[in-house]
């Protein structure tokens, strides 16, 4: 048992799946994303980045990289909901595909992140 | 290097960047479960952006007041529990950003990275110098700039200010850090291919040893200039195989041997550094009984210079710090010491020497001598250069100050490498072939010429050059017309020709020169300029070699 691989492991896997949860359903029906699932997941890929921080191995800069990928991708996803919501007040199909899309591109990193993780943790010997 | 120092801060900022992502979120969550009434007396919602926007200017307590809508006593409720833990989340991320930009270690890392990009952008050849004190700063002040730039490790920190506040041009890097440490060594750059030499000149032999050891492991070809005092270390540094220890004990032994013995070839190597080419009365030491006060290292290298020079010597054995604890003071002068000068024969000695570890003394000694005879002449040891004008006033004849010693032979040594081999040259002669040259120079370049030093590459004897690698002959003799009118000599003296291994000691003038030819050239600095023209420009070298 180690407390540090079950936190982390932990977030890294939530910010997949919430990530996942998010992105799935209909791309073109905004009524099959939920607002609070991109925000649980925004925020648990910022805990996840913030665990990576620090870690100077080759592997941790790689984690750090994917994470940090998948935060921009979810932040611009959110930033697109809002201005839709808030600034164009237009929800039309073109701002749905790309909230949802930007989710994809983000569940893509959070799905490399976590296989570099587990390949990391079969490697070890312990 | 670098990347360490991103490393340090990203771990640090860690557990403050996590502080804020929950106390962020737990307040965002909270606004927009909460239920909230518009200005209609709907019900409605707090949107995530709305809650992040208000949550933002709370936490960062900026508080433009609450949006969209006048928060009701629910909502109310909720922020006033939330001011308190945002804030203070917030303020204690920007503490521990603040206390990480403040921090020692951080500063240190930084300081260092900077340090060693320092070294790495020197493009210049440059010399590593470990210890700043008086001697070494005074080399640095005589080289910087000139044919190298510098480099200083100093494990005192004061001492490496006191440097900074120097403003040196161009700029010495100095770092704190301890010159026996072979990662400190590193990051000075001595493993860098333009990195010329160590110089280590610490008053303890034992470091200097462990200093060069260290440094002969991690490179091979640097040459290390170092300090040994004792023939035991003298023999070490010489297994070590490195050529250039300085002693300045075994300069001081020789230069008395040959003040005594050859005046004239002591004056050719003091002129060497920067003495006047004149043999005048008060620098002249007399063949008679000397007296050694102070026993030490240097009362041990005096006594063997005198020995060889077969001079009668009385030694009194006077330790300044044991003179010191029985007196309670360091002036030399009461009764019993005078009676004790009497006992050595103070009235009928003729020089008396002051050799121990303590100015003071050493300058009521010569003092009172005068005063017992006044026609003894006076040589003293300075220990520190502070005292000088003391010194100088008290009309002693010659004055050994151990530190500009030190200095003098390492800066002649990385400035004036030929000068280094005229001087032992010199030494295989008699007195009388000094006193030739002596005369000779004078004569031909006027009273008091100065010394350079040139060594014939293509690049700074560009036509020359030319002319050589065309496989022309050209003598020593050519190159010494003037370049108003070829019928006439130019003012210069070649003292000493470098070929290779092989050194010759005033060169014939029909002597042919070849590329890579080393020259000791006497002159004065306008015959110099001459010179300089003559085998750097084409048309003036040509109309040199009409004849």
């Amino acid at each position: 048992m180690n407390m540090h691989k079950i936190v982390s492991g932990f977030f890294f896997i939530m910010a997949m799946t919430l990530n996942f949860g998010f992105f799935y359903g209909n791309h073109t029906v905004l009524a099959e994303h939920s607002s609070y699932e991109l925000f649980a997941a925004i925020v648990v890929n910022l805990i996840a980045t913030v665990l990576k921080l620090g870690d100077k191995t080759q592997l941790g800069s790689v984690l750090l990289a994917t994470s940090l990928v998948a935060v921009i991708q979810l932040i611009a996803s959110a930033t697109v909901w809002t201005f839709a919501a808030y600034a164009s007040h237009d929800f039309s199909v073109e701002a749905v595909a790309a909230i949802v899309s930007l989710s994809g591109g983000a569940l893509l990193a959070n799905i490399v992140s976590v296989i570099l993780f587990m390949g990391d943790t079969l490697k070890s010997k312990r | 290097m670098n990347d360490q120092i991103i490393w340090i801060v990203l771990k640090r900022l860690r557990v403050p960047f996590l502080v804020i992502i929950l106390t962020f979120t737990v307040s965002i969550i909270g606004l927009v479960l909460i239920p909230g009434v518009d200005d209609a007396g709907n019900v409605y919602h707090l949107g995530f952006f709305d809650a992040f926007y208000f949550v933002s200017y709370t936490a960062t307590t900026i508080g433009f007041g609450e949006t969209p809508y006048v928060f009701n006593y629910e909502q109310r409720i909720w922020v006033s529990a939330i001011i308190y833990i945002t804030v203070i989340g917030w303020f204690y991320a920007i503490g521990s950003i603040v206390s990480l930009i403040q921090d020692e270690g951080l500063k240190k890392a930084i300081n260092r990275n900077a340090f060693r990009r320092q070294v790495v952008s020197l493009k210049e050849p440059f010399l590593i110098i470990l210890g700043y004190n008086s001697v070494t700063k005074s080399i640095i002040e005589r080289i910087n700039g000139q044919n190298y730039r510098i480099v200083v490790l100093d494990k005192d920190e004061k001492k490496i200010d006191e440097l900074m506040m120097q403003n040196f041009y161009p700029h010495v890097p100095a770092f704190v850090g301890e010159a026996t440490s072979q990662q400190m060594l590193t990051i000075a750059g001595i493993h860098q291919k333009n990195c010329k030499s160590i110089i280590s000149l610490f008053e303890n032999d034992t470091t200097n040893s462990k200093i060069a050891t260290i440094c002969k492991f991690i490179n091979k070809k640097i040459d290390i200039v170092i300090k040994a005092s004792s023939k035991q270390h003298l023999d070490h540094f010489k297994s070590l195989d490195i050529k250039h220890v300085q002693d300045p004990f075994d300069v001081i032994s020789k230069r008395m041997f040959y003040s005594i013995t050859a005046p004239h070839i002591w004056l050719l190597e003091m002129w060497m550094y920067g003495h006047v080419l004149k043999l005048r009365k008060r620098d002249m030491l007399p063949r008679g009984r000397y007296i050694i006060c102070g026993y030490g290292r240097m009362g041990h290298s005096i006594e063997n210079g005198l020995k060889e020079a077969g001079i009668e010597y009385t030694l009194y054995d006077i330790k300044s710090s044991a003179y010191e604890s029985r007196k309670k003071t360091t002036i030399f002068g009461d009764e019993e010491d005078t009676q004790k000068l009497m006992d050595l024969g103070i009235e009928d000695a003729s020089c008396i020497i002051a050799a121990t570890k303590d100015d003071l003394l050493n300058l009521t000694i010569l003092n009172k001598a005068k005063k017992l005879n006044p026609k003894i002449v006076t040589v003293a040891r300075e220990n520190s250069l502070d005292d000088l004008n003391i010194f100088k006033a008290a009309k002693i004849n010659r004055i050994y100050i151990l530190e500009q010693i030190l200095a003098d032979i390492t800066y002649n040594h990385l400035s004036y490498p030929l000068s280094e081999i005229f001087i032992e040259e010199s030494r295989k002669k008699d007195e009388e072939w000094a006193k030739v040259i002596v005369d000779m120079l004078n004569e031909v370049t006027g009273m008091n010429p100065t010394y350079y030093e040139k060594t014939l590459t293509s690049e700074n004897a560009y036509a020359l050059g030319l002319r050589l690698l065309k496989g022309e002959q050209i003598t020593l003799a050519q190159l010494r017309r003037s370049r108003e009118n070829n019928d006439e000599l130019l003012n210069l003296v070649y003292l000493l020709l470098k070929r290779d291994k092989k050194v010759y000691l005033m060169p014939e003038s029909d002597m042919c020169l070849e590329l890579g030819d080393e020259l000791l050239i006497v002159a004065d600095d306008e015959t110099y300029d001459d010179f300089e023209y003559i085998v750097n420009n084409i048309y003036e070298l040509e109309y040199v070699l009409e004849k």
